[in-house]
């Protein structure tokens, strides 16, 4: 095939990234045959790389009521790399710093490549279930929780009430 | 019913006869078919002012000065002049025919301070209080420096101030400046008021500002709409997390997206229970098009009622290029008492068309206070105005785009339209494409414009000539007219201007 340099690269391009998005579309066929509970996710356009996830606040906790978006960014090593999570909604969490940045043990040095995005998702819901004060990017929201859980549900679900509804 | 023109007969018919319930006013304005601005004073001796409007109660005729430094504010009288010798002829003497005999200028006042120019088209009216808003503006800079909260691509000007006025004389009563933002001020269409609530679109900071104004003349901040919410969000957020400032904003989706996104979101999900359908759909439908949804920006609002705006959101592209017609947009209704997105539409929607059709009336919410607004025809409440969108309907190509042509007038620019009853389409017939109650400039012809009784005998009323009597020389030049009319007396101001810079052509026209 006689083509010029810059089709050839982005032929060779195509190739390589080729297998983690065989595998990202492998997980979204998963996801849509088996969605998790109070959580969907899509790619944002046709980036199959660049994807968004919802999920709603689960019922009995203090982000009740809450529509939390999350921005999910597939790397091209993909799954050798874990996807990169970042909240694009405010949320009163001791896991989740004033950015958005969330700390998963399964997304950072627990993460293996048998891991899907069905299990992230599940992951991230059981963050608002079950939050972890030992472990967290915030500490006084980690002190509250600890100290004075009614306070800190309080103050969280003023937090769910004003910045995702 | 046949209606004598003898306009003693008629005062007789109204003092025997008494009108059907509620149509007493209907009833009292049918007086104006006899009551019209049937003579024209061409070409009036008038000062070289811009001419904006009369204000609804008809107590002033507000003006601004050529140089865009002055407003000049009239109390329009009836035609009155004295004259030597004899007067009995039919008719005016050449010193009546002066702008001086039917206006009398209360007074002349600077508004602009330093290098700001007063904006032509932009001027609120509040009823209550007989204030004036009036705004004046620095130049515009298209290729704008990015800022931290701004958006890219929205031309900005250095600053924007609001005057507020008491009319009575001409007294500055409260200012408020927005510095290198963009304010739509054509038209009024980036600001709406409502009672005595404000409404201003920034759309360059994409911020909703809402503002009351006092009876004491205060423009007093209510809440700002946009990264936030609720009036207290950046002062419960800032005593809560240490350190919040601009590179953490710009993390999350601004208050109002928020809504948006999630009113969007919810509504998807509602509408499939099935868990595996759900999540297909919303793939397709809201993940798909989610960038499309977080780069939408607020256009235009409108108030809907004192708590509930109506928000017109669109592409970046859209809002400065003038045929917004290729650009998809979206309305929102918002309650910003509860900060809840009431209903989201897109602007090709056959629901909120129906709700246009029926509930015309709705839309253009005019103060609870005014009282001739309430009788500007539309096809809600005038069967001449519904005949007439009924034609248009059926004439139109495709629905789709007759909708989307309809939508593109919501939201409504705030008090763009007269009260003036010669306007009423229950009275008079007239081409809607050469006159009509909004208030626009319209591209003007040699021929008069006539209004028509709408009843028997169906004859010609008056007609409307702006321009020179003889008509213009050079015929091809392109020539715009605009029309002021009294909200109550048969008394107008028809203006006509060439492209080029002369001076107005003003024509008084009124019932001798």
């Amino acid at each position: 095939m006689t083509t010029s340099s810059a089709s050839t690269s982005t032929w060779v391009s195509t190739t390589s990234v080729s297998s983690s998005g065989k595998r990202i579309q492998r997980e979204m066929v998963e996801l849509n045959m088996d969605p998790p509970p109070d959580c969907s996710a899509g790619p944002k356009g046709d980036n199959l790389y660049h994807w968004v996830a919802t999920i709603i606040g689960p019922p009995g906790t203090p982000y009740q009521g809450g529509i939390y978006f999350l921005d999910i960014t597939f790397p091209g090593d993909y799954p050798f790399k874990p996807p990169k999570i970042v909240f694009r909604t405010r949320v009163f969490h001791c896991n989740v710093d004033s950015s958005g940045n969330v700390s998963l043990e399964i997304v950072k040095d627990g993460w293996s490549p048998a891991l899907t995005i069905t299990k992230v998702l599940l992951a991230i819901r059981s963050i608002f279930t079950k939050p972890d004060p030992y472990n967290p990017l915030v500490p006084s929201i980690a002190h509250l929780y600890l100290a004075d859980k009614v306070k800190h549900d309080e103050l969280a679900s003023e937090w769910t009430m004003r910045f995702a509804k | 019913m046949f209606r004598s023109h003898n306009v003693a007969t008629r005062i007789f018919d109204r003092q025997i006869s008494s009108p059907a319930p509620g149509s007493a006013v209907h009833y009292a304005r049918r007086f104006y078919e006899n009551l019209v601005p049937n003579y024209t004073i061409y070409e009036v001796e008038c000062p070289d002012h811009l001419f904006r409007k009369f204000t609804e109660d008809g107590q002033y005729l507000v003006c601004f000065s050529r140089n865009h430094q002055k407003l000049i504010v009239y109390r329009p009288t009836w035609l009155s002049y004295s004259c030597k010798g004899d007067c009995t002829c039919t008719d005016l003497p050449p010193k009546a025919r002066r702008f001086e005999s039917f206006f009398t200028q209360l007074y002349s006042v600077s508004l602009p301070c330093s290098n700001e120019l007063i904006c032509k088209d932009f001027f609120l009216y509040m009823e209550s209080n007989r204030y004036g808003l009036f705004a004046t503006s620095t130049g515009q800079i298209h290729d704008a420096t990015p800022v931290g909260g701004a958006v890219l691509g929205v031309p900005s000007i250095e600053k924007i101030t609001f005057h507020l006025l008491r009319l009575e004389d001409g007294v500055v009563l409260d200012q408020r400046s927005f510095h290198h933002d963009f304010i739509n001020l054509a038209h009024n269409a980036g600001a709406f008021l409502y009672d005595d609530l404000l409404a201003i679109v920034s759309l360059r900071y994409q911020t909703l500002h809402i503002l009351q104004i006092r009876d004491s003349g205060n423009l007093v901040d209510v809440r700002a709409i946009g990264t936030y919410c609720r009036e207290d969000d950046e002062l419960f957020l800032n005593s809560h997390v240490q350190n919040i400032h601009e590179t953490t904003v710009a993390c999350f989706h601004s208050g109002l997206k928020q809504r948006l996104l999630s009113f969007i979101f919810r509504g998807m999900w509602n509408e499939e229970t099935d868990p595996t359908l759900r999540v297909q759909g919303l793939k397709k439908k809201f993940y798909f098009h989610f960038q499309d949804y977080v780069d939408l920006i607020i256009w235009k609002v409108q108030f809907l009622d004192r708590h509930h705006l109506l928000i017109k959101f669109g592409s970046v592209e859209g809002v400065i290029s003038r045929n917004t017609d290729l650009h998809p947009a979206f309305f929102a209704v918002y309650n910003m008492e509860t900060t809840e997105i009431v209903a989201f539409y897109q602007n090709s929607a056959d629901e909120l068309y129906l709700l246009f059709e029926q509930f015309y009336d709705q839309f253009h919410a005019t103060s609870r206070n005014s009282y001739t607004m309430n009788f500007v025809s539309s096809h809600s409440n005038n069967m001449h105005a519904r005949e007439q969108l009924r034609c248009v309907k059926k004439k139109a190509s495709s629905s789709l785009q007759f909708v989307k042509k309809m939508l593109a007038s919501l939201p409504f620019n705030c008090q763009s339209q007269s009260p003036s009853p010669y306007f009423d389409q229950s009275l008079f017939r007239f081409d809607e494409k050469l006159i009509s109650a909004t208030d626009r400039h319209r591209q003007s012809t040699d021929h008069p414009i006539k209004f028509i009784l709408r009843r028997q005998p169906y004859t010609l009323k008056f007609k409307i000539k702006p321009g020179p009597e003889a008509g213009s020389i050079d015929s091809r030049t392109k020539k715009i007219s605009s029309f002021l009319f009294h909200p109550f007396l048969p008394l107008a101001l028809s203006i006509q201007q060439t492209l080029y810079l002369q001076p107005a052509v003003v024509n008084i026209h009124f019932r001798k």
